[in-house]
């Protein structure tokens, strides 16, 4: 263990850090994986009841390093990318706005520590992205290292999920009535300017409806048909496809009333949308995610514990941003702050991320995949 | 062994206490055993040391450790109890061991190491909590003293990161080496219940499950304390995901 441990420790001064992800785990359960990864196998795992007790009090730490492949070749190989992941050690039962202050702070830390290992792009994961799309100013000083949210690469991956469903259940999307739950957010405005040129009405719900106005006269400016509510059910029986932007107090809020057969693309964070039976047929799926064509690895090998999906390689698309432009040597603040997502932005980021051979993941759900795997890869991730 | 400072360690006069009295009684005697543990630590580096200074430096070090023991058989009193210590209950005797064994090798980095970076931290940390909880006094004595004790490490650590920019791989193979030692010992000290019987400085029955009386509990000192050494451990520099996996797989 010693010879191991140092191996590890001597890898610092000598490794270079293109780029750091932050996050953190959705669940218990992923807690309870990762730090029995950490234990090795010749430990018993944690009881749950010490993981609840320990877990809060780690401080934002790398976890492992993370490299990642490009198709693009070059003269010794495939090009890659060398990170970190960083997690920020948010209890998964404190992913709320009751903590955010706290959060924040975890975030913060998190975020000195990509700054000191010299990452020279980080992309900030799940919550910490939705907890810093308005407090950019809250991150530390950042020397040669940039942030970007990832939200733009997030958008470009729902907006594929709801295209590629669309073609799948032979639906045109240019007849369909879109609505976004959460469209004020980062996210949400993004995939409303996508996406309200090609539909035919757009609904837009959230909770502030100063900013509901100000989106809807930008895409009404564009010629789009657009109406706006705070109230979520007013909307939730008109729409044939929903986005949900952000993660839903009260799914039945909407999945009680929704169209049938509609089309429901859970984007938010956490994810917590189910297919059940008073859906009437409404097919749920998780947008959002990108995979990785040119090769993932952990050290140590936390494959399918930190991406936790029914396929390999698949990674949030708000992490798959910095890792696409560490890639592509860009090493710029893509996205940041709020409200600044355009179609031209989301274009620029999905073809950098193709260029390496990152493509939109397959379709899957809470009861895993809606969508044949084979036809997935050929017919529409490549295209 | 006989108690460093000789104090009756029955607990016949805190028969009319109040429950909390005998609480805190348990606490204060492990500070207390921590603090003549450490200064019995620093003698023994000061006779280890050729440098004057640090000679005078370690002896000044054992007789602050000292007052603090003293500080706290005083908070004690004043709340009614006697502060009994036995600086060779097992796991105490099991740190001092390790402390021994860096001196016997004459390892004076190893030394800095065990007390400024293990046992400091956990001394900072539940000295911290408990300050926040414990009434009047008694509350502000642990939040003196925690400070007092952060000072001792701030001053070592210039030290060790000195001697880590010269080999770090050796250096944190020393840290860790060290850490399987000293902080197995004080996990199993701070584990929610004590699994292996009666730890030797509680006066009858363990404390822990009582702690909740005083808004304290078990829990809240190991997370404390592990999160302290995890930062102290950053501040030297060992890669915060070695030492996330080295904390991670201490027994609970």
């Amino acid at each position: 263990m010693g010879g191991s441990v140092a191996s590890v420790a001597g890898r610092e001064p000598t490794l270079e850090v293109d780029f750091a992800l932050v996050g953190h785990q959705e669940s218990w359960r992923a807690a309870a994986d990762v730090l029995a990864v950490l234990r090795g196998p010749e430990r018993t795992p944690l009881p749950d009841d010490e993981i609840k007790d320990i877990l809060p009090w780690i401080p934002p730490r790398a976890v492992c390093h993370v490299d990642v492949g490009s198709i693009v070749s070059t003269k010794i190989g495939g090009a890659k990318a060398r990170g970190l992941y960083i997690d920020s050690f948010i209890p998964p039962d404190r992913l709320e706005a009751a903590y955010v202050h706290e959060n924040i702070a975890r975030v913060r830390g998190a975020a000195a520590c990509a700054i000191k290992a010299g990452a020279k792009i980080v992309s900030l994961g799940g919550f910490s992205s939705i907890l810093i799309e308005g407090n950019f100013d809250q991150l530390p000083e950042r020397h040669d290292t940039v942030f970007t949210t990832g939200n733009t690469l997030t958008v470009g991956f729902i907006v594929q999920g709801i295209k590629k469903m669309c073609a799948l259940e032979g639906r045109d999307i240019h007849r369909s009535t879109l609505l976004i739950v959460g469209a004020t957010g980062d996210v949400g405005s993004g995939c409303a300017r996508c996406l309200a040129p090609i539909v035919r009405r757009v609904l837009l719900s959230a909770r502030n409806m100063e900013r509901l106005r100000s989106l809807a006269a930008e895409l009404q400016a564009d010629g789009a048909q657009v109406e706006i509510s705070a109230d979520l059910e007013r909307f939730s029986a008109e729409a044939d496809v929903v986005i949900c932007a952000a993660s839903l107090a009260s799914p039945s809020l909407l999945l009680g009333r929704i169209t049938p057969h509609a089309l429901v693309c859970d984007a938010g964070y956490p994810k917590n949308l189910s297919p059940r039976a008073e859906m009437l047929g409404a097919k749920v799926f998780f947008g959002g995610l990108g995979q990785i064509t040119g090769g993932l690895k952990f050290a140590p090998d936390f494959h399918g514990i930190l991406n936790r999906h029914p396929f390999p390689d698949v990674v949030h698309g708000c992490l798959l941003e910095g890792m696409a432009l560490a890639l592509e040597g860009r090493f710029e603040p893509f996205s940041q702050g709020r409200g600044s997502i355009t179609q031209e932005r989301v274009e620029e980021i999905e073809t950098i991320a193709a260029r390496h051979g990152i493509y939109l993941a397959p379709l899957y759900n809470a009861d895993g995949p809606v969508e044949d795997r084979l036809h997935c890869q050929t017919e529409w991730s490549r295209g | 062994m006989q108690p460093l400072i000789g104090l009756n360690c029955s607990t016949i006069e805190c028969t009319s206490l109040s429950p909390s009295a005998l609480i805190w009684q348990d606490v204060l005697a492990q500070a207390m055993t921590g603090e003549l543990v450490a200064a019995m630590n620093y003698t023994s580096l000061s006779e280890m040391c050729d440098d004057p200074e640090e000679i005078a430096d370690a002896l000044e070090h054992a007789e602050g450790e000292r007052g603090h023991a003293a500080a706290f058989a005083a908070e004690g009193r004043k709340i009614g109890v006697d502060v009994p210590n036995n600086v060779d209950a097992k796991h105490w005797k099991r740190l001092r061991d390790a402390f021994m064994r860096c001196i016997t090798e004459r390892d004076f980095i190893g030394c800095l190491i065990v007390q400024e970076i293990m046992l400091e931290s956990f001394a900072v940390a539940s000295y911290a909590r408990v300050a926040k909880v414990a009434p009047g006094s008694l509350g502000k004595t642990f939040a003196s003293i925690a400070a007092e004790e952060e000072e001792h490490v701030d001053h070592a650590m210039s030290i060790l990161r000195t001697e880590r920019a010269l080999d770090a791989q050796r250096f944190d193979d020393k840290v860790y080496r060290l850490h399987l030692d000293v902080m197995t010992t004080l996990a199993q000290m701070l584990a929610k219940e004590c699994k292996d019987g009666h730890c030797e400085v509680c006066h009858s029955s363990c404390v822990k499950p009582s702690l909740s009386e005083v808004s304290l509990s078990a829990a809240e000192l190991r997370g404390a304390s592990l999160q302290q050494y995890l930062k102290t451990l950053d501040l030297l520099g060992i890669p915060g995901e070695v030492t996330l996996a080295w904390v991670a797989q201490l027994p609970v």
